[in-house]
């Protein structure tokens, strides 16, 4: 297969990385310094602009099966698919940011420039962050088929009823699974036998209601709809994002924090309720007068991962419960929940992991990346034909679990009686690793 | 400033004001009140030739016309003002009335006062009552609206006029040019005008009170051919209408006129409106109150506490009943109401609805700026952040309305009234509202009052109908200094 990657940035990186080891891959990008960052890999580095027709003729697109425009000007990648798709390559996949182009992401606006696929990493972040601050002590929290099964993730606090318990004995009730559990650096799928410890964190998926229910297990954050208390640090477009979804659906006391006043002027603008203040997140003296400690949650979605780890870990020390941290450089994720962040979460991680499963997923579906994609969450559809038989029947790869059946309006949390049959969707999680063999299984078994 | 433009062009809107005062000769003339109606004449002879001369002094100055800019704007409207309410004077002198008192009456007109010098209501003809009327009327939403409309040629350099004249802070647009913005504007005023007059000849009124009080109603205005005011009629139905068509004349026209239009949720969204029919309910619960208290019936409280109060507030000034007699708690609320107004871009005068949303949210601003010193803290109207000049506008203007509310007091209390009839008839004129307390109460009138103060109150009139600051920048040297005849 062959990919010409526009644009040599943070994601334009962490794709080559990826796919150079499979895929014919081409990267286009002006900058000189660029190009010696990509000397290392294994790749076809050509220098000029991408919204040049000789430079993408030099790039292979006639030949290229799917051109990812990923430069960090919209226009660019707007400009990118649409000459690629004149040249030839049958898939564009658009890197977009500002939102003024939002009105691209319908159909029509994809079918005016050739563009196949947006991608759009601060509305799925800011989405990200939003889900998992309205869920009260998560550290995660996704949806799926609309809405009718989740996902959280809460970690195990000192003096836990269920740590030093077995999964088995923690008789939670039918609709509800724990998938996974993160402890220290190793992240695995439990068994009936497998016992938690304090610090363990846990992730369990199941229906809405049931995990309602389960919740006050987990975490002792209230789930009673009392308001939390969010302040927001930097109110760039993530930040912005979330308090204005939270604002509108008044369902926090938002405050943000923003440097620059004009900027200040905009968020204030757009908020109804929120508080706006014009300061540095890094401003020890600011957090205290306006008591950012006593905040149930702390978004910190500056632009700058240092300055972000500086003022989450200000806020730690005040007595912030929950820190949600952006991280840049996908290096420092790892580093930043070492530290002390609750949450550290990435945009371009985030949008990487989409690409590469849109270029090498076959059938099946990314729905959500866990633990920084150490858990990955994938819909699959049984086909026609298919006969009819009991999950327990099926012996998927170590590692991978089937967390829920989707068939027709009703998700159903499976137990081992329940059966499969042709139209169901599944829902499976897995572990990095086993992704690959999951896939290849499923595809198989299905078949 | 080039005072040529000024003359030229408040000569033409006089010339074009001239003919207004054909049709009550006419009426003058169909009641046999011969003397009267030559007066209208004679009036009439002097606007036409005085506008054509100042026309023609200032021309041909189309050229300039086209770039009038914001002092020059704010003089034409200054001056058509004041130009014409001497012309307005004429026929009340010719009918007998003092220089003073005359000037007094017009202006009240012409500004939508309704502040009457008339002592004794039987010595006028039906045709200065025509006259009282129709100056409202005409003043009503503004002679340069009017002009505006009409007179295409203005269109262009209007805007500034517009801006000038336009009443309060408002950037309703209904169409994309200003002529047809206020033709639109004058139909809902001729058609409400043209609804209340059929409304009140079937509620039983003879064609012409009909029309008197649906020209007066529509103005916000106040004036009525009956001694007795509205109360003359003591009919309830009457008051009922007229309280309805005094809500709509001092509700914003251009967000009425969306609602015709269609637009159902119009009147809700916005926001001034929302505040003013919210005044009206809480002044009118607590007046309802007072009068029960008072000894009024249930029935009779409601309909007078509810007319009185909308009558103030719109600063149309009518009276269902007599309410210097009523106590004074019942006058406080009244007395409040005063300082409030109608809504920006109605017929009613005073500072408006929403300067005080405006002022109330700085007010809020200001206290939620002590708990959080580093806060971002826009002000806000109908969802979108008013910008901070124009805020400050709405201070200064406030600020200056009270200067000028002070000052009219002030002179009005030295040359010997009492300290209510002071501060009432000094806000009544300023706002617009015609009537106050105790000598200027309800069934009486300014006559009595000194000579000076009736100047000074009549100055009042004019400079808060043409929103205070229109006037009070000629009190300073810099726009005469600068200016220029060419």
């Amino acid at each position: 297969m062959r990919v010409v990657i526009v644009g040599g940035g943070e994601i334009g990186f962490a794709l080559s990385q990826t796919l150079a080891q499979q895929h014919e891959v081409f990267v286009v990008d002006h900058a000189p310094e660029v190009a010696a960052r990509f000397e290392s890999l294994d790749v076809q580095f050509v220098m000029g602009s991408a919204t040049n027709p000789d430079v993408l003729a030099l790039a292979g697109i006639a030949g290229a099966d799917v051109l990812v425009a990923c430069t960090g000007l919209d226009e660019v990648n707007i400009v990118a698919c649409a000459m690629a798709r004149r040249h030839g390559s049958p898939e564009a996949y658009c890197v977009l940011s500002r939102e003024e182009f939002l009105g691209l992401a319908d159909q029509q606006g994809l079918a005016a420039f050739g563009i196949t696929r947006v991608i759009w990493p601060e509305a799925q972040l800011a989405a990200d962050i939003e889900r998992i601050v309205r869920t009260p002590g998560a550290l995660d929290a996704e949806t799926f088929a609309e809405g009718a099964i989740q996902l959280i993730e809460y970690r195990l606090e000192p003096g836990s009823t269920l740590a030093g318990r077995r999964i088995a004995d923690l008789h939670l009730p039918h609709g509800c699974l724990v998938v996974a559990v993160r402890r220290g650096d190793a992240f695995f799928i439990p068994r009936g036998a497998s016992e938690l410890a304090v610090g363990d964190r846990v992730v369990v998926m199941g229906t809405p209601d049931a995990l309602r229910d389960v919740a006050h297990r987990f975490t002792t954050a209230s789930a009673d709809g009392t308001r939390q208390r969010v302040t927001i640090i930097g109110g760039g477009d993530v930040g912005l994002r979330v308090a204005e979804a939270l604002d509108e659906s008044d369902a926090a006391d938002v405050t943000v924090i923003e440097r620059s006043p004009e900027r200040g002027e905009l968020l204030a603008g757009r908020l109804r309720r929120s508080l706006v203040l014009n300061g540095d997140g890094t401003d020890l003296e600011l957090l205290q007068a306006e008591d950012i400690g006593r905040s149930d949650v702390l978004v910190s979605v500056i632009d700058n991962d240092e300055r972000n780890l500086f003022a989450s870990l200000l806020a730690r020390q005040l007595g912030v419960r929950r820190i949600i941290t952006r991280v840049g450089k996908r290096a420092n994720l790892r580093l930043f929940e070492r530290v002390g962040i609750d949450v550290a979460i990435s945009a371009r991680a985030a949008a990487v992991a989409s690409v590469l499963h849109q270029i090498r997923g076959g059938a099946t579906r990314l729905l959500a990346l866990v633990e920084q994609g150490a858990g990955r969450i994938l819909e699959l559809e049984v086909p026609a034909g298919y006969s009819t038989r009991a999950l327990r029947e099926l012996a998927p790869p170590l590692n991978s679990i089937v967390g829920a059946i989707v068939r027709e309006s009703q998700a159903i949390v499976p137990r081992g009686t329940d059966h499969i049959q042709a139209g169901d969707r599944l829902i499976v999680f897995t572990t990095y690793e086993a992704a690959d063999r999951v896939r290849a299984y499923f595809t198989s078994v299905t078949a | 400033m080039h005072l040529a433009v000024v003359a030229h062009v408040t000569g033409t809107l006089v010339r074009l004001f001239a003919p207004a005062l054909v049709a009550p000769a006419g009426v003058a003339w169909f009641y046999g009140e011969r003397r009267d109606a030559a007066g209208f004449l004679v009036a009439f002879a002097v606007a036409a030739l005085l506008g054509t001369q100042m026309r023609r002094s200032g021309g041909p100055a189309s050229g300039d016309l086209e770039r009038i800019r914001r002092v020059e704007g704010m003089a034409i409207v200054a001056a058509t003002w004041m130009v014409i309410a001497h012309l307005g004077a004429i026929p009340y002198v010719w009918a007998g009335l003092g220089p003073i008192d005359a000037l007094f009456e017009s202006m009240s007109g012409f500004t939508t006062t309704g502040a009457t010098a008339f002592t004794d209501f039987t010595a006028f003809g039906r045709g200065i009552f025509f006259w009282r009327a129709l100056t409202q009327w005409v003043g009503g939403l503004g002679v340069v609206a009017l002009v505006v409309a009409v007179l295409p040629r203005l269109a262009i350099g209007g805007r500034e006029l517009f801006f000038a004249e336009a009443a309060g802070p408002t950037d309703e647009k209904l169409t994309p040019q200003l002529r047809q913005t206020a033709i639109a504007l004058w139909r809902l005023y001729i058609a409400l005008t043209v609804a209340e007059i059929a409304a009140l000849m079937l509620a039983g009124m003879s064609l012409f009170d009909a029309v008197c009080h649906a020209f007066t109603t529509m103005a916000a205005g106040g004036f009525s051919p009956h001694p007795q005011s509205i109360a003359g009629y003591g009919s309830a139905t009457i008051d009922w209408i007229v309280v309805a068509f005094m809500f709509a004349a001092g509700a914003n026209f251009a967000v009425q006129y969306r609602a015709a239009r269609g637009s159902r949720v119009a009147l809700v969204q916005d926001e001034e409106f929302r505040a003013y029919a919210a005044v009206v309910l809480v002044a009118t619960v607590v007046l309802f109150v007072f009068l029960l208290g008072d000894g009024l019936g249930p029935g009779e409280a409601l309909r007078h506490g509810a007319f009185q109060v909308v009558s103030i507030l719109t600063t149309t000034g009518f009276a269902s009943a007599d309410f210097q007699l009523w106590g004074d708690q019942a006058k406080v609320v009244l007395l409040l109401l005063m300082f409030i107004g109608g809504c920006a871009g109605s017929a009613a005068g005073g500072p408006k609805v929403v300067r005080h949303v405006l002022m109330a949210r700085l007010t809020l601003r200001e206290l939620r700026r002590t708990l959080h010193p580093r806060s971002v803290l826009p002000v806000k109207l109908g969802g979108r952040v008013v910008p901070e000049p124009i805020l400050r506008d709405v201070q200064v203007f406030m600020l200056f309305y009270l200067l000028a509310f002070a000052v009219g007091t002030a002179v009005v209390v030295a040359l010997g009234a009492d300290l209510v009839t002071g501060i009432t008839s000094s806000i009544a004129c300023l706002g617009n509202i015609g009537p106050g307390f105790n000598t200027v109460g309800p069934m009486a009138s300014f006559a009595e009052l000194h000579p000076v103060s009736k100047v000074v109150l009549t100055l009042q009139m004019w400079i808060g109908r043409l929103e205070v600051m229109t006037v009070l920048v000629f009190f300073r040297l810099e726009p005469w200094r600068a200016a220029r005849w060419r």
